[in-house]
């Protein structure tokens, strides 16, 4: 019994080892089952199949035509990369491809906001590339920092988007406060050429938004910064999306100016300069801040659109071999050149984007917008070649100003190292 | 600004009245026959402003003609929408949310109808008339206004003798004064609005191919003047067409002239300012005044 005993408590020790043994492991396993799993799937979420871009634009309404050309924009540089087999991604040890996550936000500033908060949140996203238009731009930039996602946008300029010390936006656009300046600049360098005298009087007639305000400030300081050069007349802004503009056109003819310079929308620049030819108006020059040289705008107004000069973010016939490719691609799928920036800033988006997550080597959101806030696109189609973000997130490439010739022809005038036709001071009448 | 320039402004303001009234007077059409407040007003004259663009395309004729062909085409749009789904809203003596939720519905149907088939890209029609001016003395007019005001003028000529003279106008009138009476005297209330409808659309259709002419467009086209033209039909009294003139008038001319006074980005509020005082001191707007004025005299 003793023995049995014995056995029986060996017995019943050795199955009650192995029992704890098998206890311990099953619990282990089951400890490490879910870290296992966690394990798996970090690293699952961490390689996905694909790298998710959220996009929001405006493909309808009153935006709809820029915002579609800067999608078209995006997804010819995405075609392209994923073509080559997409991003290098360093803790993945292989290539992944672009997927986009498309959201339109049909122009309207209150579901711009409910798009990127709801691809921020719930599409997985790593990044978000993101408005058209500045007053978009603006709605949109207050969501990143609280979900902590980066967001590149290719066509919001204004710098109060930039400068509220928000820590995940980006831009691709240059201040609109430099057009206004390069404008004046421009204008400048042709009083020192005499081919303008100096103290012409200058109207200003801008649209409401942080886009009008900040090209008059850059207007502004140029003319404080070389006094007698030139004298703002006239200072005037108006609401977007106007259908007459008779009232503030006939105010700024008998402010009786030399210039006269305007910062406005597509429709508005259409609209306000069929008003001005069909009034009789006249200035020596006259520019839409970066409007003038859209083929829409050249088919409103006929030979009226002829002399108007921009200044500009990009343009078809910027003399670098990466805007050629590009114009060629974009019109192998497109079955059209672009005519407009819009496309190219969007490109540029993508490219820089794919630059700073293989710089991360991760697709790690913060390892991301670190990366963004330090590489540098050294071919970028933008005027000057290079892309880099300063550190409020905004890029600072240089404008260049062109000015529209007859038979739809465009002639780059300033700065001088990049002209391609002689400067028009006295439109023809 | 010297005297040149005011007269240019009141020139200017007067065309835009033009315009104005030719866009207002198909929402007062519908809003007296039928007591509903076309929401889809605007999407209407965006088919309207595509269509002078597709004819003007296709047509070897001059793109103010063909917008002129847009009344007859829209009128049947008009009767064939009003066969198809605005005879089954409710009959009532004033505006029904099923009637202003169809109405904004099928606006919303009609732009995305323009995204599907234009895209978003902004179209314009351009013809030497186009940037065409002539003086007079200090005073410049542009050919293409003037031709759209004389347009809009002669419809409304047209509409004030339909109105007066035919059997199907007395019942127009008949019934935006009284549903009630007008069918006792006999008249055939459905029909009537058929065709009211089928009017009313016409009108907007041809507003939007004349507004073509003066604007580039997109399928978003019309929301600014759509709110426009509510301001101006609340102004002339919901359903008095001369009213509807009078107030077009008004607004041009506040518009026009109050950059003299306000800066001009406040121009947009002006109507609308105009139009919560007008509710709140001059609720049956200009015609309820007219009203009112005839009664003391």
């Amino acid at each position: 019994m003793k023995d049995t005993g014995i056995r029986e408590h060996g017995g019943s020790h050795r199955p009650a080892a192995r029992t704890a043994i098998a206890c311990i492991v099953v619990g282990s396993l089951a400890l490490l089952g879910p870290w296992g799993s966690g394990i798996a799937a970090a690293q699952s979420a961490g390689c996905p199949d694909a790298i998710r871009i959220g996009m929001v634009f405006p493909m309808t309404g009153r935006e709809g035509r820029p915002g579609t050309y800067q999608v078209e924009g995006i997804r010819l540089a995405m075609e392209l990369i994923n073509a080559k087999g997409g991003v290098y991604v360093k803790e993945c040890g292989k290539r992944l491809p672009f997927k986009e996550i498309l959201y339109d936000d049909q122009s309207d500033q209150g579901r711009t906001v409910q798009l990127v908060e709801r691809t921020m949140s719930s599409d997985n996203v790593v990044a978000v590339i993101g408005a058209y238009s500045s007053s978009l731009g603006q709605a949109q930039s207050v969501v990143p920092d609280r979900y902590q996602v980066p967001w590149i946008s290719p066509g919001a300029g204004a710098s109060p988007i930039y400068n509220q010390g928000r820590k995940w936006i980006f831009g691709v656009l240059a201040p609109v406060e430099l057009l206004g300046y390069t404008t004046m600049k421009f204008l400048g360098s042709l009083v020192d050429q005499g081919k303008l005298e100096k103290g012409l009087k200058i109207a200003i007639v801008v649209e409401n938004t942080d886009h009008g305000k900040e090209y008059v400030e850059g207007v502004n300081r140029w003319v404080k910064e070389n006094p007698g050069a030139f004298k703002v007349v006239y200072n005037e802004s108006f609401q977007m999306g106007g259908t007459d503009f008779s009232g503030i056109l006939q105010r700024m003819k008998a402010a009786n100016a030399d210039i006269f310079l305007s910062d406005a929308h597509l429709q508005d620049y259409i609209t306000m300069h069929r008003q001005y030819t069909q009034m009789g108006l006249r200035h020596r020059m006259v520019s839409y801040g970066a409007r003038g040289t859209e083929e829409p705008a050249r088919k409103a107004l006929g030979p009226a659109a002829d002399y108007i000069f921009a200044g500009i973010w990009w343009h078809k016939d910027l003399p670098y071999p990466q805007v050629k490719a590009f114009v060629q691609e974009h019109k192998k799928k497109y079955q059209r050149e672009p005519d407009s920036y819009y496309p190219s800033t969007a490109y540029d988006a993508v490219r820089i984007l794919a630059a700073a997550i293989e710089s991360a080597g991760s697709l790690d959101r913060t390892s991301i917008r670190n990366a963004l806030h330090k590489v540098r696109l050294t071919d970028s189609l933008l005027p000057g070649q290079t892309l880099q973000f300063q550190e409020n997130g905004q890029a600072m490439t240089p404008f260049v100003i062109v000015q529209n010739k007859p038979g739809d022809k465009v002639d780059f005038v300033y700065p001088e190292d990049s002209r391609t036709g002689e400067v028009v001071t006295r439109i023809p009448r | 600004m010297g005297l040149d320039d005011l007269l240019n402004l009141f020139v200017a303001a007067i065309l835009l009245a033009g315009i104005y009234t030719a866009m207002s007077i198909g929402m007062t059409v519908i809003y007296g026959v039928m007591k509903m407040v076309n929401l889809a007003h605007a999407g209407f004259m965006m088919l309207g402003a595509y269509f002078a663009l597709e004819m003007s395309q296709r047509l070897p004729i001059d793109p103010l003609i063909t917008s002129v062909l847009a009344a007859p085409v829209f009128f049947l749009l008009g009767i064939a929408t009003h066969r198809g789904m605005v005879r089954f809203v409710p009959v009532a003596d004033e505006p029904t949310l099923p009637s202003l939720l169809l109405l904004f519905g099928l606006w919303l149907v009609l732009q995305n109808f323009g995204y599907a088939v234009w895209g978003a890209d902004d179209r314009s029609i351009f013809t030497p008339l186009t940037m065409a001016t002539f003086r007079f003395g200090g005073i410049v007019v542009p050919v293409i206004r003037l031709i759209v005001f004389g347009i809009a003028l002669l419809s409304l000529v047209a509409l004030h003798l339909s109105l007066q003279h035919t059997w199907f106008g007395r019942s127009v009138r008949a019934l935006t004064q009284n549903r009630e009476a007008g069918q006792l005297a006999g008249i055939d209330t459905g029909r009537t609005a058929m065709l009211a409808f089928g009017l009313g659309i016409a009108f907007t259709g041809l507003a939007g191919a004349l507004l073509a002419n003066l604007y580039s467009f997109t399928p978003d086209f019309g929301g600014s003047f759509m709110l426009r033209s509510f301001v101006i039909t609340v102004l002339g009294g919901l359903e008095s067409f001369s009213g509807v003139a009078i107030g077009a008038v008004i607004v041009a001319l506040i518009e026009t002239f109050s950059i003299l006074v306000v800066p001009a980005n406040y121009q947009h509020a002006i109507s609308f300012i105009l139009l919560v005082v007008v509710l709140l001191v001059l609720p049956g707007g200009i015609e309820g005044l007219l009203q009112r004025w005839r009664r003391l005299r």
